[in-house]
């Protein structure tokens, strides 16, 4: 389409002749077929052949345009030449000339709406095993929550802030024109021609509904590119690597230093809490100690381990001092292989793959391990006919580690267990006397340990399992018919299904299904059929060109669920069904979800110079009543090529210029996430299965809400895009303003009415930020290129209405003025140096009160009683300024490539870290590093209170103190890469080899060992599978 | 040729259209997990769905919380709140806060709003089906069993949250000060609190109808509720009140045809509901119970959870010592903590003074029965009111009771106050571990003393005394309910 290949001779003034040359690239000077050459300005082009010869018609004073697609263009003015050889240069971060939108591609240039596109290029030496891992610091005005260490996970993504409270915020899924229904893990990174993040209502708002939150659409591959250009190539990509733990854990005491904190924890209650004297207190802590923390590692008798002045026996050495983490971390592997060929055959474009990815997380019981095959096959039947079919299947197979978000506090919890355990502790059953392991036995069972009594939690994550089997099959199919010279009839369908069966096994020896151990099979089917229809017409007269988009789309959506559970082991270690006694739970249910709309889009450009899109599309949504499911959503947005107007145009230094703005009201419903909001939400139910024994009960569970209605998103866009210096510096400025209506808010009722709440539309939020994405070439020459990428965004969310004058959630209050994710906390002041209470600043009431708890710190009134704490807004989750920088240098064969993502601003509330803050209250618990720097003695400056076993509740308390800078910069990926010469590759019909070593999470930088920073949208911390480093090695070869 | 094709393509449009099913119908989605509000009052046999709903809900979770699994959950909440039970270790985290007191006063704690919303959840529920009489037709039989428990439920509901987050009811006096809301029908408006005297009043009526229209129920089994446990919700509601008159009738008439457990019904674990002597219970079967979260899975002694294990329930060593060598009930409790009749596993603690009262099925199935109310309470409720109102029959009664359980046992000779304390006694020991405590100490306006005896600094928080007037007794009304009502006011 962009390709002008047809040469129409205009009638020109110069003396048009003919000139010829070759084309080659830079690394190697060999020839490069396919490239195409312009004229600047005019039609008049040519493709080079197969040796990259060319000849084109051509007079003084105009200029010659070389482009292909992953290369730098290159124009050279003519100006008496009869030859012009030229040699190009692979670029990374070239911006495709066509960009995926609804329902259809758009040349750049004609494009009026914010879009960014992903090029596979870009990630295809990268260990990406979920496609929208390549999105994390793509994209100006995105946010990442990276997906976790499991293998196969995939991040969250937030565009343009936070839209929603009560639905969705995630964005649409669009594979190949339809809403994806599958699992994106299913999707072979290397099958992706395109991943494009549509950001603005102009680009979305076909999608009318549940566009709210942006679209992510994922474009995969086929015989052409997608400038139409023919791809005959056979590809293959082998990696191999390893994995490992990225973010660091949390620095805490060892088993020296344990005791004694213990020891003066115990005295302080009994001397400061209690009423015994510093000295009695002592000889008893001494004295009890042991009975406290139940394990003796210091090979001296139990009541020598600490002296009553409080310090080690200095005779203590250590028997053991088992590391916990150590034994459920291991090196994952990493082994990737793929092959694809595609090409034309007659009237036939194809694409296959095959893929195969194994990896191992750095967890033990951790993996991911898939096969994926695609074809993807378009024919021009006839001449008014084209009909494509893309089929994938993918089939997965996952061990999974414990999720530790679900499960954050619980025992099994690899992550928080392995940090919580106190470092004197034995992971097996050791000698008390020796301190050698006891043979015959294994893991220690912890009966007296007073840390995690009864559990082992790494001979529990080793004997218990959980696999996933995932089942993949996409389909998309599409016939296309020419008719009447400018109109084109599509009809589509596409079907998504995924089964995953999920096997659970928990063990009978120790842990929560102890002794019977018990078996699961959780059993889902998800499957999603989109029907569209599309009548498309375009039309150019002289100066005027239109393009007209009428469309219908149907989609549903169901979800099979079954789920069965039976205790009692029969035979060791088999986890069927079969062979367990007891039946615990069998269900199963379905849902759906349907939607329909029905859309039109104008678009309409003046002398390829004035550009104007419009679009409406009324929809429904099967969440909501008959009356008022219907609604409309629209979108109108502007552009302005300032490089084709003659003041520009001239201006030698603007490559392009382009203002354009966009304002639209797009729709949210919560799309696929029942979590966020039921399928069902507009219904007043009561939940089956409250069976009394055998009898049959129902219960009240949802209020309903008839007149619920779609979340609607006003949104503003106005960017100046620009290519400066000869396309050396190109950028984006962009402005946004999102406002949501309607907000669809879980809208609290009186717990006294009997229900928590129900939905409604009440609220308006906005959010608005500005984003700068600049790239430049600060070196270019022939053998050397040197880029610098930036993005920057600001994000300011804030409420303007809600149905409640306040709404406390967790650690955030929503007030109107203020935004979804800003703590609302008691306000730590620090601590007494008088005698290390916690003091928090003290609310007015209990000022008034003046109690025993209040005290006067330098004009401060504060508290030692947590319950009369002044709660305060004090910070917000929501970054100052987030986004990413990337280099790429270039020379000769070989390129480096660094990625790096960065937050300034906002905080994180990190819980993870006040676990091992307690004030030794939790005998036999970790503790941080930072307890050494408690109050000890009265005078004593710290902001650690002191050690205290009675004052868990007041120092342990929620509040400012827990947050801590969310700033980072982490080192998302690195790449080096070298392609061998061709000259050396040809002779063994390789036409492209490049060997690469790769790095994924490298490191991030964050305001305190252990953190992983901007680990959720709204700041908290889970004990979860932080993300793994990944290593890889690698060749890709294209035959 | 160029006609013929758009026939082919306008052919395709509406094949195309056709199969999209462009009318509501394919907007209009039924969920399989649930039925519509509107079934649950179109039919008796609904209604008893209804009921049986409310039923499960006495033992399902809350809040996602494995402390709050219905009623048991708040029977070990009240006699966490009193000095008879002992918790033997620091470790867990269920209920701890509770023994501490450390979330009574904090209105945006877990543990303060559960049992808030436990207790109107089942005031919804009920009342859903009680206004459902306008338009339910069929037996009127089936119609009064239904709404006659439903009423029970309602008034079970504000007598348990007019207990625990409103100040105690003054016996004799006006009792205007603010209760708690009245909820009498099924609505997302916020109520006002309504004085104690009023919810009390409301509760007595409710009940009175609910023994009116259950006056010949034979209910299937002691998941239901009958006239039975009507009568003696009012008698426990007296009780409350100090109104003792009524309190004794009405104790004596709900007792009426249960038979006192045997020794051995009484040493079998206390997890039968269809034991004569049990009034009113839940029956869990396996695959309705909540494997961690279960009255069994926090209180037995066989159960292994980490609460059973680390935490075993102990009994007040001055309580235990008022046991009498003879009493069949010395052998709830092992001074020794062994229990070697039970043949833990290693990984149990072993602490002096636990309980073996109450026994799960198996170590690793955490079911039992859980027992509301037995005929013990209702001889205890009688002996208590008498003794108060000086009728000298109070030791006839005790006698009745206490007989049962020491073969040695004699009348009582004391009278007065020392006949009070002598039936407190009593009440304390046969009621251990079943939720009676802290609405004793409340209603009584008696201290909480836990000194010198075996409850442990690291356990209490140092929380070992605490006057009547300590604001601590008095749950607050939960911050969301204060958030989300505007004519509420909080205490």
């Amino acid at each position: 389409m962009l390709v002008g290949i047809a040469a129409s001779v205009n009638a020109q003034n110069q003396q048009e002749r003919t000139i010829s040359g070759v084309v080659t690239t830079v690394v190697d000077d060999t020839p490069l077929a396919g490239v195409t050459v312009l004229v600047k300005n005019t039609t008049r082009g040519q493709i080079t052949d197969l040796e990259g010869r060319y000849t084109i018609r051509v007079a003084d004073g105009e200029t010659l345009v070389f482009r292909y697609i992953g290369f730098v263009s290159i124009e050279i003015p003519i100006d008496g030449q009869t030859t012009v050889n030229v040699s190009m240069r692979e670029d990374f971060t070239q911006l495709d000339d066509v960009i995926v939108t609804a329902f259809g591609t758009i040349n750049r240039e004609e494009f009026v709406g914010s879009a960014v596109q992903i090029s596979g290029r870009q990630f295809e030496q990268r260990s990406i095993t979920s496609a929208t891992q390549a999105v994390e610091g793509a994209s100006a005005g995105v946010l990442i929550s990276p997906g976790s260490g499991q293998p196969g996970s995939s991040p969250s993504i937030r565009v343009r802030g936070i839209g929603s409270v009560s639905s969705s915020n995630a964005p649409l899924i669009v594979v190949d024109g339809s809403i994806f229904a599958g699992e994106l893990a299913s999707i072979n990174p290397n099958d992706i021609e395109t991943i494009t993040v549509l950001k603005d209502a102009a680009s979305t708002s076909l999608y009318g509904s549940g566009a709210a939150n942006g679209v992510i659409m994922i474009t995969t591959k086929s015989g052409r590119s997608l400038s139409g250009a023919a791809r005959e190539q056979i590809n293959v990509r082998v990696s191999q690597g390893y994995t490992s733990r990225s973010i660091p854990e949390y620095e805490r005491v060892n088993s020296m230093q344990y005791a004694p904190l213990i020891w003066e924890s115990y005295r302080n209650s009994l001397h400061y809490s209690g009423n015994q004297t510093l000295e009695a207190a002592s000889t008893r802590a001494t004295q009890d100690l042991f009975s406290l923390i139940r394990y003796n590692p210091y090979g001296v008798p139990n009541d020598q381990i600490v002296g009553i002045d409080g310090s080690l026996n200095p005779n203590a050495r250590l028997l053991w001092e088992d590391d916990w983490q150590d034994e459920i971390t291991q090196v994952g592997a990493r082994s990737n292989f793929d092959m694809s060929y595609s090409g034309l055959a007659g009237n036939t474009d194809y694409f296959a793959s095959f893929g195969y990815l194994s990896e191992t997380g750095y967890i033990i019981n951790s993996d991911f391990e898939r096969y994926n095959a695609r074809l993807n096959v378009n024919s021009m039947l006839r001449d008014w006919m084209k009909v494509g079919i893309n089929t994938a299947v993918a089939l997965g197979e996952s061990n999974q580690a414990i999720d530790g978000v679900s499960s954050n506090a619980s025992f099994v919890n690899p992550y928080r267990s392995t940090r919580l355990m106190g470092p004197i502790y034995p992971l097996f059953v050791r000698d008390p006397v020796t301190g050698e392991r006891v043979p015959g036995t294994s893991y220690d069972a912890g009966i007296n340990r007073p840390e995690q009594t009864g559990r082992n939690v790494v001979q529990e994550n080793i004997l218990n399992s959980e696999l996933e089997k995932n089942t993949n099959m996409n389909i998309r199919t599409f016939g296309e018919f020419y008719f009447l010279d400018d109109f084109i009839f599509t009809i589509s369908a596409a079907v998504d299904r995924r089964h995953l069966n999920v096997d659970r096994y928990r063990n009978p020896i120790i842990g929560d299904a102890a002794p019977g151990g018990d078996a699961y099979r959780t059993a889902i089917t998800n499957t999603g059929i989109t029907l569209s229809q599309l009548l498309n017409y375009r039309k150019s007269f002289d100066r005027h060109n239109v393009a007209v988009l009428l469309g219908h789309e149907s989609f549903q959506f169901e979800r099979n669920y079954m789920f069965t559970r039976r205790g009692g082991e029969v035979t060791d270690g088999n986890g069927e069904l079969i062979n367990y006694v007891d039946l615990l739970a069998g269900t199963s249910n379905t849902r759906e979800y349907r939607k329909e709309g029905y859309f039109a889009r104008v678009n309409y450009d003046l002398d390829s110079k004035y550009y104007i899109s419009a679009s409406i599309r009324r929809d429904a949504s099967s969440r909501f009543s008959q009356d008022v499911r219907w609604n409309n959503f629209w979108s109108v947005g502007m552009a302005w090529r300032l490089d084709q107007e003659d003041f520009i145009r001239n201006v030698s230094w603007i490559n392009s210029m382009k203002l354009r703005g966009s304002y639209g009201q797009v729709g949210n419903d919560s799309n696929l996430s029942h979590g966020a909001l039921s399928f069902y939400a507009y219904q007043a139910l009561y939940q089956l299965g409250y069976n009394n024994a055998a009898e049959a009960g129902i219960l009240l569970s949802t209020a309903g809400n008839p007149l619920l209605q779609w979340e609607s998103n006003d949104q503003t866009d106005i960017a100046l895009e620009f290519e400066l210096f000869n396309s050396r510096l190109i950028g984006t400025v962009e402005y946004y303003n999102r406002e949501t209506a309607d907000l669809i808010f879980d809208v609290p009722l009186p717990r006294s009415s009997g229900l928590n709440s129900y939905p409604d539309n009440i609220g308006t939020m906005f959010n608005r930020g500005i984003e700068l994405t600049v790239g430049a070439d600060v070196i270019r020459n022939r053998d050397l290129v040197w880029n610098l990428s930036v993005n920057a965004s600001t994000l300011r969310n804030e409420f303007k209405k809600l149905p409640q004058d306040e709404i406390i959630t967790g650690t955030k209050k929503l007030v109107v003025g203020r935004s979804i994710f800003d703590y609302w906390l008691r306000q730590w002041y620090g601590v007494d140096p008088a005698d290390g209470s916690a003091l928090f600043v003290a609310s007015e009431d209990a000022i008034a009160a003046n109690g025993a708890d209040i005290r006067d710190m330098n004009g401060t009134m504060v508290t030692t009683n947590q319950n009369n704490a002044e709660f305060a807004f004090v910070g917000t989750a929501i970054p100052d300024l987030f986004g990413s920088f990337s280099s790429t240098v270039s020379y000769k064969g070989f390129t480096l490539s660094t990625l790096f993502t960065y937050q300034v601003g906002g905080k994180t509330y990190d819980s993870n870290y006040a676990l091992i803050m307690h004030p030794g209250s939790e005998y036999g618990r970790a503790m941080s590093a930072d307890i050494l720097n408690r109050w000890q003695q009265p005078g004593d400056i710290t902001n650690v209170p002191r050690l205290d076993a009675n004052q868990s509740a007041a120092f342990s308390a929620a509040s400012s103190r827990w947050l801590v800078d969310s700033d980072y910069v982490a080192l998302r990926n690195v790449n080096l890469s070298y392609q061998l010469p061709r000259s050396l590759t040809t002779q063994y019909g390789v036409s492209r080899a490049t060997v690469y070593a790769n790095g994924e999470n490298l490191f991030q930088n964050t305001a305190r060992t252990g953190l992983e920073a901007a680990q959720q949208f709204n700041g908290t911390t889970q004990n979860r599978y932080t993300p793994s480093r990944v290593f890889t090695v690698g060749i890709n070869l294209t035959l | 040729m160029k006609y013929n094709k758009i026939t082919l393509i306008a052919g395709l449009t509406v094949l195309m259209m056709s199969m999209t099913a462009c009318d509501d119908q394919f907007l209009n989605t039924v969920p399989t997990e649930d039925v519509s509000d509107a079934v649950v009052t179109s039919s008796p046999a609904n209604m008893m769905l209804g009921i049986n709903g409310i039923h499960r809900s006495m033992y399902v979770r809350y809040l996602s919380c494995q402390g709050c699994v219905g009623l048991g959950a708040l029977m070990i909440f009240s006699d966490s709140m009193g000095e008879d039970v002992v918790f033997t270790r620091t470790t867990n985290t269920w209920h701890t806060g509770i023994y501490k007191f450390e979330v009574q006063q904090n209105a945006n704690a877990r543990d303060n709003l559960f049992p808030w919303l436990f207790h109107y959840q089942m005031i919804r529920n009920a009342n859903v089906i009680i206004s459902g009489e306008d338009n339910v037709t069929g037996d009127q039989v089936a119609i009064d069993i239904a709404i006659g428990q439903a009423l029970v439920y309602r008034a079970f509901g504000h007598l348990m949250v007019v207990q625990m987050y409103a100040d105690r009811y003054v016996p004799g006096g006006a009792n205007t000060q603010a209760g708690v809301p009245l909820v009498l029908t099924p609505s997302n408006d916020g109520q006002p609190r309504s004085t104690v005297a009023a919810v009390y009043q409301q509760i007595h009526d409710d009940l009175d109808e609910a023994a009116r229209r259950l006056q010949s129920y034979n209910r299937p089994n002691k998941s239901h509720l009958d006239r039975s446990v009507a009568l003696g919700l009012r008698a426990r509601a007296f009780l409350a009140q100090g109104n003792y008159t009524e309190a004794a009738s009405y104790a004596a008439q709900a007792r009426n045809g249960y038979p006192l457990m045997s020794h051995g019904e009484l040493l079998g674990g206390f997890n039968d509901y269809t034991i004569g002597e049990w009034m009113w219970g839940s029956h869990i079967t396996l695959d309705q119970s909540d494997r961690f979260g279960n009255f069994g899975a926090n209180i037995s002694r066989n159960n292994s959870t980490i609460v059973t294990r680390t935490n075993p329930r102990a009994i007040d060593t001055r309580l235990y010592n008022q046991i009498s060598a003879t009493d069949v009930r010395a052998e709830w409790f092992d001074p020794t903590g062994a229990h070697t009749e039970l043949g833990l596993p290693n990984n149990f603690s072993r602490h002096p003074y636990t309980h073996q009262k109450f026994i799960a099925v198996s170590e690793q199935d955490s079911r039992m029965d859980v027992p509301y109310m037995r005929a013990a309470e209702m001889y205890l409720i009688e002996a208590e009111a008498k003794a108060r109102l000086n009728d000298p029959t109070a030791a006839d009664v005790l006698f009745d009771l206490v007989s049962t359980r020491d073969p040695n046992y004699v009348r009582s000779s004391n009278t007065g106050q020392a006949l009070i304390d002598e039936v407190m006694i009593q009440r304390r020991i046969e009621l251990w571990g079943e939720g009676f405590r802290y609405y004793d100490l409340k209603r009584l306006a008696q201290p909480l003393d836990r000194t010198g005896a075996n409850h442990s600094t690291q356990a209490t928080g140092g929380l070992f005394e605490m006057q009547p007037d300590d604001d601590r007794w008095t749950f607050l009304i939960p911050q969301s309910e204060l958030d989300a009502n505007p004519n509420i006011d909080g205490n």
